[in-house]
């Protein structure tokens, strides 16, 4: 018995819903979360994007500076960005199945910030409807 | 693999996620959640308050940085210098695998 939890965008959650459907998972939950990746230790490989938005203009209260400031936060890891965490249950040999599923429905062209999937041992679940325990109170 | 899920005071969560950050480990990710421990929530004149707002931050670290994580979550969350009632909990639970959607990779 396994836990799949996984963070993902925002929009992609209805993807990833189709995709568990598909892939003969139906049951989740799912928690709004916020989170963030590894830090961009590389300056030259926000350049391009940062440029990119700077010249849609400057922040007229605090001057370029302060607009620098608040794109590069943005682009360098260190600010929180809304996500969904998606927590299911599965079976031992349905897990690279789930998580392949996952996989194809987030992954975007941008190369960073898709979110990741953690694969955690259960110990026991228990079923409330019907008091049933470990691999039966899973869907 | 290990999975940190350290509930916090509110207050403290900057204060946590900026010295994590600081200490090499940026990545994390937070839920506000509710809860009560083991003093049964708060009485503050009759009322009874057991749903206390707290944060609970998710972090994925590799076995060997386990020490050095939760210290710095110990030293930042704590209130004052003996901590108070409230100050959150520490859990640790092993991770089997991790995938990097965006890289496509089995590691973190």
């Amino acid at each position: 018995m396994k836990e799949i939890m996984a963070v993902i965008r925002m929009r992609r959650t209805s993807a990833t819903k189709k995709a568990l459907v598909a892939a003969g998972v139906a049951g989740f939950t799912a928690v709004k979360v916020s989170g963030r990746g590894r830090l961009v230790t590389d300056p030259t490989q926000i350049e391009e994007c940062k440029e990119k938005l700077l010249s849609m203009g400057v922040n007229d209260f605090g001057g370029v500076e302060d607009t620098e400031k608040l794109v590069t936060s943005f682009l360098d890891g260190s600010r929180f960005f809304p996500r969904r965490l998606f927590t299911i249950l599965a079976h031992d040999e349905d897990v690279p199945r789930i998580v392949e599923a996952i996989t194809r429905a987030n992954k975007t062209e941008y190369g960073i910030g898709d979110g990741v999937v953690f694969v955690l041992p259960v110990l026991d679940a228990v079923r409330v409807r019907t008091g049933e325990s470990g691999e039966a109170a899973i869907w | 693999m290990l999975l940190i899920r350290a509930i916090v005071r509110p207050e403290k969560k900057d204060d946590v996620l900026e010295e994590l950050s600081s200490a090499g480990f940026n990545a994390a990710t937070m839920v506000d959640v509710v809860g009560r421990g083991k003093q049964k929530g708060i009485k503050i004149g009759g009322m009874v308050y057991d749903e206390i707002p707290k944060i609970l931050i998710l972090v994925a670290i590799q076995d060997a940085d386990k020490d050095k994580v939760i210290k710095t979550i110990l030293k930042t969350a704590k209130t004052g210098n003996e901590g108070t009632f409230g100050d959150g909990k520490i859990f640790v639970s092993p991770i089997e695998e991790v995938y990097t959607i965006s890289k496509g990779i089995q590691e973190l």
